[in-house]
């Protein structure tokens, strides 16, 4: 053994040990940051609820929610709104968003996809405010016309409006899962002789289902969680509707009772307290319903990571079989049931006659037109996707063109924004957003550098990322509760500024976060141990080899995070906003921002010049945010066409 | 133990989660020389040449146990320093993995994360480890355009070249011609008789031929453990043990 050396010379200094490890912590610190934040908003909102004014089992099962007159708490009208709009969203929006899935990842060529995609992404970008608007002076007009019925402010518009904004979650999800199955699986049955339709029938739709499952789950989240749309087209009466199937009713949902009393409770008293118990209970079905979401995708990941274990069924196949055949039947009658109710008689028994006489033909017609009928369907779902958004896009342009001038963009609005301009809301929307991003940034990204560059997977790790996804489920309305309670009362920073940037910044790092993390992941481990095999540490390897080509993902991510920021109205309803023609002078005033600024004018201030002022700034915040999604995309597309390794 | 074993190892046992991936492992690579690890699929000869530069710190789950002495130090010791480690010993993919960078960037690399940042010294290293590595003469008109753009093989001699860079004693090679045309294949084996007078090489190859032509030394590796170690000559026309003679008489494997 060679013994010259007395020195070990492979024990390095301390000193460049000491630096990695410091900057591990910092990076380990931004990535529990995250689940600081659920516990925290948990926490603040379960403190503002105590002391309920009511008995928990009245708050949940009462159905008179009158929190100023007759002080009554109850919250079951409140609940069952939200699930009937959404309930109403998901039978409009699953069809639809899984015939597209399908369509994108199955059928469509790639000069389609790359149409329809960003297109899908865009009716993402739109901002829910916008949406609203759109909801308001179109659609409840279109319902009144075409339903004869008195008002179209009603449960139907707001399941219309939530399922096209619930559209392009579940499809890109359903894509993802789509997409995840292997590429053996599928040749697999085309090797054997099927045909393509088939294929996706027997092979595609069962190995994805889970996947598909979680989208329809984090739809529904989404829907669960929306706030300003749905207060903008709901006509928001507490009632149930009656009779149940009432789709012509107006209706309530939780997030739209916050969105709507919060601003004017007056702190401590009964009613705040109640509506603080309102927040913990949409927290408490999102959280539910994100929970399942997250544990469904999880067993995807883990099935595709291991062979899987042979299950033990608890019945005997035929019997699962059995029990699969009544479900089925028994949904049909469901679906029938409701398609009567809503539409009558006549229509029911054209579309039953239909659907009774495929069924029957199913064997006579050959497996070639089979796939084309298909095929066409999910054709036309796309159609019916890239329609709905071109609807909406050219109402808000014909609408808001007119007001346009440059008077418009850099005048301060006059006689409650019937006259002037949009230059406080503009510049306010960018103080937000500029400061929103600033915070959300250097967190999101420290975090996701530390989930994929510096730990191995663990319990942690799975609390991290789950904490993230929790976040990103979060509905806007409780990060906007939160800051209420914990920056401007508790901290008593007053509605300014910086409270309107944090809630903002809180609710965009897990958007900034899983873009990161998907942008590190996508530069290939070998990379990494070329730069380790020369003697590269963990941090140079990260900042020299791992981070430069990740670079051009990290800023879409941001710019997503932006344009999400700079839409979003109910996190700064409660936090930062005031109706106001003032610029701010510091971080501790209140602004003014554009989707606040449309929402106010579109619902509080009547006459024609606030419409059309309404419509100028709708278009200005939906160019601002398609602005910064198009820029997103580009970025996106142009580096992955470049990207090879 | 003789002196001239530049690296020993010793009950050198390893595990990925439950499975255990190399049993005893003992064995010593001579200074100067190339050995060649074989063996069929799974045998665990990349896992242990992943042991020599610690690479297998980098996977999730796993654990080792025994000792392997680089110039007489425990490199598995845990005050010992992977980073220090790897700058005596080099390695070299089984794909060619160029850093998206210039060409000339991918050799500096190493020597830029020690700190050197003179350009002179930079031009000379980068120079003569491309001459090394026979590439200079391909490349010395386009240092400085992308080394994405070069062919499969020289991107493989890039790759050489960012680890000779350095100047590492030992270099490791996990299967580096797997990726490579007949062409290539025979420039990185010339290249590897050339380096074996500065270095000590270890290669993991799957092409017994290969190991045939350009090691010294082989050792036959069979289900992680090690069946058996030798001359090239002797493993090849005179194997001991039987599982050694099947394998290479293409019995199995």
């Amino acid at each position: 053994m060679n013994t010259k050396k007395i020195i070990n010379p492979l024990i390095s200094g301390k000193k460049r040990k000491r630096n990695e490890k410091a900057i591990k912590s910092v990076f380990f610190l931004t990535a529990i940051f995250g689940i600081i934040i659920i516990f925290s908003i948990l926490f603040f909102l379960i403190r503002e609820t105590y002391p309920l004014p009511t008995d928990i089992w009245s708050f949940l099962s009462g159905t008179i929610w009158s929190p100023t007159e007759s002080l009554q708490f109850g919250t079951f009208s409140l609940t069952v709104g939200t699930l009937l709009v959404t309930l109403g969203a998901m039978i409009i929006a699953i069809p639809i968003s899984i015939g597209g899935a399908l369509f994108i990842s199955e059928i469509a060529s790639s000069r389609v996809r790359s149409i329809i995609k960003p297109a899908i992404e865009l009716l993402a970008g739109i901002p829910s405010v916008v949406y609203g608007f759109f909801g308001l002076i179109i659609l409840t007009t279109w319902i009144k016309d075409i339903f004869g019925v008195p008002t179209g402010e009603t449960w139907l518009a707001g399941s219309i409006i939530l399922g096209i904004m619930a559209i392009p979650t579940i499809t890109t999800v359903a894509e993802d899962a789509i997409k995840a199955v292997p590429r053996e699986f599928k040749e697999g049955s085309l090797a054997m002789g099927a045909t393509k339709w088939q294929t996706i029938q027997k092979v595609i739709i069962p190995s994805a289902l889970s996947g598909i499952t979680a989208a329809i789950i984090l739809g529904i989240g989404r829907a669960v969680g929306e706030t300003m749309a749905i207060l903008m087209v709901c006509g928001n009466a507490a009632i149930i509707p009656t009779p149940l199937w009432n789709i012509f009713s107006p209706i309530r949902t939780l997030t739209s009772t916050l969105g709507i009393e919060t601003a004017e409770v007056p702190v401590g008293g009964p009613h705040y307290h109640a509506l603080f118990g309102v927040a913990v209970l949409l927290l408490m079905i999102t959280l539910i319903i994100n929970i399942t979401a997250v544990y469904l995708l999880g067993t995807i990941q883990k099935r595709q990571g291991a062979t899987s274990k042979k299950k033990k069924h608890l019945f005997s196949i035929t019997l699962l079989i059995k029990i699969k055949k009544i479900f089925t039947s028994l949904g049909l009658l469901f679906i029938l049931l409701l398609l009567y109710l809503i539409t009558g008689l006549l229509i029911t028994a054209i579309l039953v006659i239909i659907g009774g006489l495929l069924w029957f033909m199913r064997n006579k017609i050959s497996q070639k037109n089979l796939q084309k009928i298909a095929f066409s369907t999910l054709g036309a779902a796309i159609l019916l996707i890239i329609v709905i958004l071109g609807i909406i896009l050219s109402y808000i342009i014909i609408n808001g063109a007119g007001a346009l001038s440059w008077e418009f963009l850099t005048e301060a609005p006059k006689r409650l924004g019937r006259e002037g301009g949009i230059s406080t809301p503009l510049i306010g929307t960018l103080y937000l957003v500029a400061g929103a991003i600033a915070i959300a940034l250097p967190i999101g990204v420290g975090a996701s550098i530390y989930l994929t560059e510096y730990t191995k997977e663990n319990t942690l790790t799975k609390i991290i990322r789950t904490g993230a996804d929790l976040l990103n489920g979060t509905p806007s309305i409780v990060f906007g509760l939160f800051g209420f309670a914990f920056f401007v009362l508790y901290l008593k920073f007053g509605f300014s500024l910086i409270a309107g940037q944090i809630t903002l910044a809180f609710m965009i790092i897990p958007t900034i976060l899983r873009t990161t993390e998907e942008a590190l992941r996508s530069v290939p481990q070998s990379l990494r141990e070329g730069s380790y095999a020369v003697g590269a540490t963990r941090w140079q390897t990260i900042r020299r080899v791992v981070l430069p080509p990740a670079a051009p993902g990290i800023i879409t991510g941001a710019i997503l995070g932006i344009g999400r920021a700079a839409g979003e109205t109910a996190p700064i309803m409660f936090t930062a906003v005031a109706f106001s023609s003032f610029f701010p002078t510091s971080l501790l005033e209140p602004v003014n921002a554009l989707p606040y600024h449309l929402f106010i004018i579109s619902t509080n201030v009547p006459g024609a010049a606030a419409k059309n002022a309404a419509g100028g700034t709708a278009l200005v915040l939906l160019l601002l945010v398609i602005g910064f999604y198009s820029i997103a995309i580009l970025i996106r597309n142009h580096y992955q066409k470049t990207m090879k390794w | 133990m003789t002196s001239n074993q530049i690296i020993t190892t010793k009950n050198l046992n390893l595990w990925y989660g439950e499975k255990q991936a190399l049993f005893d492992i003992n064995m010593g690579i001579y200074a100067n020389k190339i050995t060649a690890l074989i063996g069929p699929s799974g045998c665990g000869k990349s896992t242990l040449i992943r042991c020599f530069n610690r690479m297998n710190d980098v996977i999730d789950k796993c654990r080792i146990t025994g000792s392997i002495y680089f110039n007489g130090n425990d490199i598995l010791q845990t005050n010992t320093d992977a980073v220090e480690i790897r700058k005596k010993i080099g390695m070299v993919f089984q794909k060619p993995n160029p850093f998206p960078k210039t060409i000339y960037e991918n050799v500096a690399y190493g020597s830029r994360v020690q700190g050197i940042n003179d350009k002179k010294k930079l031009d000379d290293i980068v120079e003569k480890s491309l001459k090394k590595a026979a590439l200079w003469d391909e490349v010395k008109d386009r240092l400085y355009e992308s080394a994405m753009g070069l062919s499969g093989g020289q991107q493989q001699r890039l790759c050489i070249a960012r680890s000779l860079a350095i100047e590492p004693e030992i270099i490791l090679m996990d299967e580096p011609c797997s990726a490579l045309d007949p062409i290539a294949t025979a420039k990185i084996e010339d290249l590897m008789t050339e380096l074996k007078k500065t270095y000590t090489v270890i290669i993991v190859t799957h092409n017994m031929q290969q190991a045939a032509r350009v090691s010294d030394y082989t050792a036959y590796m069979y289900l992680g453990k090690l069946i058996e170690f030798g001359d090239t000559e002797q493993i090849f026309e005179n194997p001991k043990q039987e599982l050694t003679e099947n394998y290479i008489t293409g019995r199995f494997g």
